[in-house]
């Protein structure tokens, strides 16, 4: 191990694994916001991914064209779903368990309708190969450069808009006490829509990059749910930064040990083993009972 | 034996519904007494498969074709039992997020690992090798014996979550789901407990995989797909939860739909078979998740029941 293979994990970590990043960032929006494990996050980002290919191929604009309307309509759908489902099922005092379960299934039953929608084999971004520029000595394309200054833009953005602003200040209210925020003259539903709505341009801009990356396929917001989440779950307990923080040095994880192992499964392997241990060894730090 | 009667079809139709039965029944108790969101059905499912299946084609056994299959399926049971102690313990006292990642991560684990361990597993193509311990003349009359015999295994299944039921034990589950805190403090041993439940129901979610991976004969990764698990799931939330039966009615309700009427009896174009069908049932599946959680939580066998404390568990 030398400094090659630092530089090299630290450029490829970074810039292949920057949309999980803006992901997590969307994903813990809800679930530090709304409270909700939402499954179907995973079909916001698919969702993005064929909103900006569809763009892309049938109106021939080019990929930067697209990126913002492919966020903004996933980031629709994400608000339908929350008044087609979630708002209801609030309404209906369903439990936290069956929440999950339910958003288990409009997962499924999104992944599999859009299918009909886009057809069933796997589609490509129309564009031309992307550049290649050298950094520290590793080679990277143009768009997964532009996902990382977008990455880096959004996170701060969000992360002013959440901390500093008015709207964040009633984000966070609302969380932390939803009867004394709609005493202080807070509108819940308008800030719950703005936050369903903001996660959802999150998930659909960090698909479309996924997107342009590889390849465009039903499955393709599924593969990442579990390490979003895992990044969520992990770094979610210190707020906004702490999700940036832990995804970024996610990725890098994962890079550095596919270069060490020679095989990605081993790395996504050893990432699940390693964060769910480190769960078990915090809740067992902070249990509150002994257990019998 | 004369089995022109039956249609190949139905025989392995019925074997599907059959196993998601057993998987749904096995959820029932943790997720229906215990309240643990095991989403992580297919791994158990798949690690019991290829336990069995590896012990069974990798080794030269130097006795008869019987034992050496008996002792590969107690393997199978028993390796899945274990991943099951070890999975409870890592989640027996986290949040629903906590269970949803430990169990989901379980299932992403036993896919990478059959699908990287190539030298046992074959990887991505698949290991092959497998057959039934028995062989008495045409493909048709194996299947269907081994259906039966999977069937008899399920009902034995039934039978011990309807003995649970009637027993302090199962009181004590349901008292955990409903209350975890209220049993701790009243002195029950509720973190042991939950463990052990969950690795006895890991442990049979193994040996139906082993069943499952035998009727297959070929053994690849595309079987380890969350359908498996969402199959059962579905299953057990239509058909009712808390209740004993539930699983059963909604597996022949819903998985029978699918895999018997549409598959053999609509009168339907050929090729909406290759993706049409598959690709609705999964909506389908979705759907009825979604609905009856939104409109009728205790599935369809909800009302009739009589315990009030399981009513006010889940909410009615």
């Amino acid at each position: 191990m030398d400094l090659d293979f630092f530089s090299k994990a630290l450029v490829i970590g970074l810039t292949e694994h920057a949309p999980l990043v803006l992901a997590a960032i969307g994903f813990s929006l809800l679930y530090r916001l709304t409270g909700l494990i939402n499954v179907a996050y995973s079909e916001t980002i698919t969702l993005g991914a064929y909103f900006g290919m569809w763009l892309n191929t049938t109106f021939n604009l080019n990929f930067y064209a697209v990126l913002l309307p492919a966020g903004l309509m996933a980031g629709l759908v994400s608000v339908g779903t929350y008044f087609a489902i979630f708002r209801p099922a609030k309404r209906r005092n369903v439990g936290n368990l069956e929440l999950i379960i339910i958003s288990f299934g409009l997962s499924i039953l999104l992944r599999h309708a859009l299918q009909f929608v886009f057809g069933y084999p796997v589609r490509f971004f129309d564009v031309p190969p992307p550049h290649t520029i050298f950094v520290l000595g590793v080679g990277v394309g143009t768009f997964r450069l532009l996902a990382v200054a977008s990455v880096a833009v959004l996170a701060l953005a969000l992360y002013w808009f959440i901390q500093r602003s008015s709207f964040g200040l009633q984000i966070r209210a609302l969380a932390s006490d939803e009867d004394l925020a709609q005493a202080s003259g807070i509108r819940p539903l308008f800030v719950t829509v703005l936050i369903w709505f903001i996660a959802g341009i999150a998930g659909g801009m960090a698909g479309a990059f996924y997107g342009v990356g590889s390849s465009v396929a039903p499955l393709l917001g599924w593969r990442q749910f579990l390490f979003i989440f895992l990044v969520v779950v992990v770094g979610g307990r210190k707020g906004l930064g702490g999700v940036i923080v832990t995804g970024v040095l996610t990725g890098i994880g994962l890079a550095a040990m596919t270069l060490q192992f020679g095989q990605v499964l081993y790395a996504q392997l050893a990432l699940i083993v390693a964060f769910v241990v480190l769960l078990k060894w915090r809740s067992k730090r902070t249990a509150e009972t002994v257990k019998v | 034996m004369n089995l022109d009667w039956l249609h190949a079809f139905l025989i392995s139709g019925l074997f599907s519904v059959v196993v998601i039965v057993g998987l749904g029944l096995l959820l029932h108790l943790q997720l229906g007494l215990t309240r643990i969101a095991n989403f992580g059905v297919v791994g158990f499912f798949g690690i019991g498969m290829y336990s069995f299946g590896v012990l069974f084609t990798k080794v030269d056994w130097p006795f008869g074709d019987l034992w050496a299959f008996l002792i590969s399926l107690a393997f199978g049971t028993l390796v899945a039992g274990i991943a099951g102690l070890l999975i409870g313990w890592l989640i027996a006292d986290l949040d629903e997020d906590g269970v949803l990642v430990g169990t989901l991560g379980f299932a992403t684990a036993v896919f990478i690992l059959a699908t990287t361990e190539q030298d046992l597993t074959g990887g991505a193509l698949g290991l092959g090798g497998l057959k039934f311990p028995y062989d008495i003349g045409s493909v048709k009359a194996n299947e269907f014996l081994w259906l039966v015999i999977v069937s008899i295994v399920v009902a034995l299944i039934l039978l011990y979550v309807q003995r649970i039921h009637r027993t302090p034990y199962g009181r004590l589950l349901i008292a955990i789901g409903a209350n975890e805190p209220l049993a701790r403090s009243l002195g029950k041993a509720t973190f042991r407990n939950k463990i052990w439940l969950f690795a006895v129901g890991s442990a049979g979610m193994g040996l139906i995989g082993a069943l499952f991976g035998v009727m297959k004969r070929f053994l690849s990764p595309e079987s380890l797909g969350i359908d498996v698990t969402l199959a059962a799931m579905v299953a057990l939330v239509i058909g009712g939860t808390a209740r004993v039966w539930g699983a059963v009615v909604g597996g022949f309700l819903v998985i029978g739909f699918f895999d018997i009427v549409v598959q053999s009896y609509l009168p339907l174009p050929k090729e909406w078979y290759g993706q049409a069908i598959p690709n609705l049932k999964q909506i389908v599946f979705g759907g009825v998740l979604i609905m009856v959680l939104l409109f009728r939580p205790l599935g369809i066998l909800g009302d009739m029941r009589r315990d009030k404390l399981m009513r006010r568990v889940h909410g009615e």
